[in-house]
C-alpha cells in the first residue's frame, strides 16, 4: 500500500499542530463556536448526541495491521473499546473527548493516519472497491488512482469551502460496481479506450440524502492524464455554480438536475479548455511511482481449489456455507479472497472491538500479508489468503466473531449508527437491524432467499444508504415517535436504483414481521434464477404491498 | 485607522471599502464591481473594485483590470467559498498583479487557503485580533496541488 515520504509526512504533522491550536483557541473561547465547527469537521470532529464523534479517514480503505493495531488502542485509551466502521470505509470513534482530538491525531499520523476532511463541505475520503488489485476481471488496479485523488484532494485550496460535502468513488471492472459510484457526486470507472489507454468514464450529480439520485454520464473517456484537471473543472464550475442558500438544495446533484447534464457538461468543458494540459496533467512519471506502492505481493505458485479444501466443503455444511458466501476469487490460483464479517447478530453493524481489532490485524499478519481493507458493506476483507489456511482462518474468523456466513445475504445489512448516537437522527437504527437478525436467525432460510441488499438509516441524510437497498428503511419522527418507511428496487451497483416507497411507515416493533411479509411475497412468486432485486423488477410493487399492509387474521 | 494583514504584515490601511452603493467614491475607495462596470467613464479615478459572492469575475472579461490597485472579494459568510476560485480566475486566468483583498466574514484560519488561491490582503471584521491573525497568516510549508505561487503540482516537485 501508499507510503508517506517526508513531505506526506510533514503534512500530517502540520495537520496535527494547526487542529493542535485551534482546539487551544477554542478551548480558551478565542474562537467561537460557529467558527470551529467548519475547522473541527473538516478534521472530522462533529458534537453528537451524547459526547463528539471522531472520523478517522481510511484513504480507499486500505488499512495495514500496523495501523488497525493503532486503531484498537486509541479506541482503548481514548474510547470506550470499540470503533465503527462506516460505508465510506472510514472509522468512526463515538465517545472521544474534545479536549483529547489533537492528541488522537498526533498518534495517527505516527503510523501515517489522519483524519483530514472526513467531513465537512469539502473533497472527502475516496472510496473504491475492496477487493482492488486482486479480482481478474478489472481494467486496471483503482488504488494507484485513488491515491493520486487522495493527494489531489487533501488541503485543495480552492475547494475547502463547497457548497455542500463532496465525494468520490472509484470502480475498475464492469462485472461489479462495489463503491456504488453511481450514487456520488463523482463516480469514476477505469476504462481502456481502443487503442489501449487507460481512462475513466465519468458520471455526476449521484447521492442520497433528502433527493436521491443516480448520477449522469457527463464524460464517457477522460484520459488518465487529464483527470485532475478534469476534476478541477468540474469542481470549480460547482464551487461558484451550486446552490448555496439551501443546504438540502445544495450537492452538486441539484446543479446538474437543474441545468440538465447537457449544459452542465458544456460549462465543464468550458472551464476545461483553460485547465486542460496546463501543470496539474499527471505525468507518466507519477502514474508509475503511485503503481509502485500496489505491486502484487509476494505470492506463491499454488493449485487452485486443493484437496482439504474440497474435503472440507464437502464435509462441513458450516465451512461449506461460510466459503460460499464469505470468500470470493482471487485472481492468483491458489489463493482467496476473505471478508471478516461485522455482522454479528446482536452487534451493531459494523462494530468492531479493539479485540477484535487486534485479532483482525494478527489475522492479516498471519495470512494476508498484513494488509486488509475495510468495505462499503462496514466487513473487513483479508485480500490474498491461500486457499490451503482456509479452513484454519475459518477456525479463527469463528473464535473472534468474524465468520457470520451472511455476506449479501439480508442480514449482512448496511447500517448507520443512529439514534443511539448520532444528533442527527430521528430514529434509531441499531435495534431494527437486531430485530430484522432475530427475525431472520435461521441460516437454510437465509440461504434460501438469497441476495438482498437491506440497508437502514436513521434520518433523511441516508449514511445507511437506505434508497439504494434492495429494502431501504428509514427512520422518521412522527409527533416524537420513532417510525419507519419502508422502499423497495433500489440497487447501488451498475445497475443503480432508487428504491420506491412501499406506503405508510411503520411502528417500531412491527418492522420485523413486514420484513418477513416482503419476503415471502419474493419466495413464492421468484423463479429459480431470480434474486429479490430481479423479481421486484419484473412484478412491481404492488403485490409487496399488498402482502406488508394486509391485516393480520 | 483601522490595520489590515498585507503582505504578512499588519499595515495601516490606506483604503475605504464602500459597500453602499450611493456612497461617493473616492480616489481611495473600493466600490463594488457592478457601480465601476456601470459607471466607468465618469467615475473617475479609484483604488479599485469589489467582487460580492455570486457575481463572478465573468463582468471583467475585456476590461483592462491593471488599473486597479486594489480587488476585493467579499465573504458573506466564512462558509461561503465562491470567493475562492475568484481570486484564482483573476490571478490565473485575468492575469492580475495587483492587491487582491478578502473582505467580509472570512475566517483568520482560511488565510492559508486564502493565500494559496491568490489573496494578498486580508480586511478582518473590528472584533478580530490582528496579532493572533497574523500567526495564522501562512499556509502549510508543503502542497500536494499547484497554486498560484507555484503552478506545479508535487508530482511535478518531488525529487
Amino acid at each position: 500500500m501508499y507510503q508517506y515520504d517526508a513531505i506526506d509526512q510533514q503534512l500530517v504533522e502540520e495537520r496535527v499542530a494547526q487542529f493542535r491550536d485551534q482546539t487551544r483557541r477554542y478551548l480558551n473561547k478565542e474562537l467561537k463556536e460557529e467558527e470551529f465547527l467548519p475547522l473541527r469537521l473538516q478534521n472530522g470532529l462533529y458534537v453528537q448526541r451524547y459526547a463528539p464523534m471522531l472520523r478517522i479517514a481510511i484513504p480507499y480503505g486500505m488499512v495495514s495491521s500496523t495501523q488497525l493495531r493503532l486503531l484498537a488502542d486509541i479506541t482503548r485509551r481514548y474510547d470506550r473499546g470499540y470503533g465503527h466502521f462506516s460505508t465510506r470505509q472510514n472509522l468512526q470513534l463515538n465517545w472521544p473527548k474534545l479536549e483529547d482530538v489533537p492528541d488522537i491525531l498526533a498518534e495517527l499520523a505516527t503510523v501515517q493516519m489522519h483524519a483530514v476532511q472526513t467531513s465537512g463541505n469539502c473533497i472527502r475520503n475516496t472510496t473504491t472497491d475492496q477487493y482492488a488489485g486482486v479480482i481478474s476481471d478489472e481494467v486496471a488496479d483503482p488504488r494507484p488512482y485513488c491515491e493520486l485523488i487522495r493527494q489531489w484532494s487533501t488541503f485543495h485550496p480552492e475547494f475547502a469551502f463547497l457548497p455542500r460535502k463532496f465525494k468520490i468513488a472509484v470502480c475498475a471492472t464492469d462485472s461489479a460496481d462495489r463503491a456504488a459510484t453511481q450514487v456520488h457526486d463523482i463516480g469514476l470507472h477505469i476504462k481502456k479506450n481502443d487503442a489501449g489507454e487507460i481512462g475513466f468514464k465519468v458520471i455526476v450529480g449521484g447521492g442520497l440524502g433528502r433527493t436521491p439520485m443516480v448520477g449522469e454520464t457527463i464524460s464517457e473517456f477522460i484520459p488518465r492524464s487529464d483527470l485532475l484537471t478534469y476534476l478541477d473543472a468540474i469542481i470549480r464550475v460547482y464551487n461558484q455554480q451550486g446552490r448555496r442558500d439551501n443546504k438540502y438544495k445544495a450537492r452538486i446533484k441539484i446543479l446538474v438536475k437543474a441545468l440538465g447534464i447537457e449544459e452542465f457538461r458544456k460549462r465543464v468543458d468550458a472551464e476545461w479548455e483553460h485547465l486542460r494540459g496546463t501543470e496539474s496533467t499527471v505525468p507518466m512519471s507519477e502514474f508509475d511511482r503511485l503503481a509502485s506502492f500496489f505491486t502484487e505481493p509476494a505470492y506463491e505458485a499454488l493449485e487452485d481449489q486443493p484437496a482439504e479444501l474440497a474435503a472440507k466443503i464437502a464435509e462441513s455444511n458450516g465451512f461449506a456455507r461460510w466459503y460460499e458466501r464469505n470468500t470470493f476469487e482471487h485472481k492468483k490460483p491458489g489463493y482467496r479472497i476473505v471478508t471478516l464479517s461485522l455482522k454479528k447478530p446482536g452487534i451493531a453493524p459494523g462494530d468492531a472491538t479493539a479485540d477484535q481489532m487486534e485479532k483482525a490485524a494478527n489475522l492479516a499478519d498471519q495470512y494476508s500479508f498484513g494488509e486488509l481493507r475495510v468495505s462499503h458493506e462496514q466487513n473487513l476483507v483479508l485480500a490474498d489468503v491461500r486457499q490451503d489456511q482456509l479452513i484454519e482462518l475459518w477456525e479463527a474468523a469463528k473464535e473472534n466473531g468474524f465468520a457470520t456466513p451472511t455476506l449479501g445475504l439480508l442480514t449482512d445489512m448496511i447500517c448507520c449508527p443512529g439514534g443511539d448516537y448520532c444528533g442527527l437522527a430521528n430514529a434509531k437504527s441499531i435495534p431494527i437491524a437486531e430485530q430484522i437478525q432475530e427475525t431472520f436467525d435461521n441460516l437454510d432460510y437465509l440461504f434460501d432467499i438469497g441476495e438482498v441488499d437491506l440497508n437502514i438509516s436513521g434520518c433523511m441524510n441516508a449514511c445507511g444508504h437506505h434508497h439504494v437497498g434492495n429494502i431501504g428503511i428509514l427512520g422518521v419522527d412522527k409527533k416524537g415517535e420513532e417510525f419507519y418507511q419502508v422502499s423497495l428496487g433500489g440497487a447501488s451497483g451498475h445497475d443503480a436504483s432508487i428504491g420506491k416507497i412501499l406506503g405508510p411507515s411503520f411502528a417500531q416493533e412491527q418492522i420485523g414481521g413486514v420484513i418477513q411479509k416482503i419476503i415471502g411475497v419474493y419466495v413464492s412468486q421468484r423463479t429459480e434464477e431470480e434474486r429479490f432485486i430481479d423479481t421486484f423488477r419484473r412484478i412491481g410493487i404492488a403485490p409487496f404491498k399488498e402482502a406488508a399492509y394486509a391485516k393480520d387474521n | 485607522m483601522p490595520k489590515i494583514i498585507k503582505n504578512g504584515e499588519i499595515v495601516e490601511n490606506t483604503y475605504v471599502w464602500q459597500q453602499d452603493v450611493e456612497a461617493v467614491a473616492t480616489e481611495n475607495a473600493i466600490v463594488p464591481m457592478q457601480k465601476w462596470l456601470d459607471n466607468q467613464d465618469s467615475i473617475g479615478k479609484v483604488a479599485g473594485i469589489w467582487i460580492d459572492a455570486g457575481e463572478g469575475v465573468e463582468p471583467l472579461a475585456g476590461v483592462d483590470i491593471s488599473q486597479f490597485d486594489v480587488i476585493g472579494v467579499n465573504f458573506p459568510t466564512f462558509m461561503d467559498g465562491r470567493g475562492f476560485s475568484y481570486a484564482r480566475l483573476l490571478r490565473e486566468r485575468l492575469n492580475y498583479q495587483g492587491e487582491i483583498r478578502a473582505l467580509g466574514a472570512f475566517m483568520a484560519d482560511q488565510q492559508g487557503y486564502l493565500i494559496r488561491c491568490g489573496f494578498n490582503s486580508f480586511e478582518f471584521a473590528e472584533d478580530v485580533n490582528l496579532d493572533i491573525a497574523l500567526t495564522l497568516n501562512k499556509p502549510f510549508s508543503v502542497a500536494y496541488q499547484g497554486d498560484v505561487a507555484d503552478p506545479r503540482p508535487i508530482f511535478l516537485r518531488r525529487g
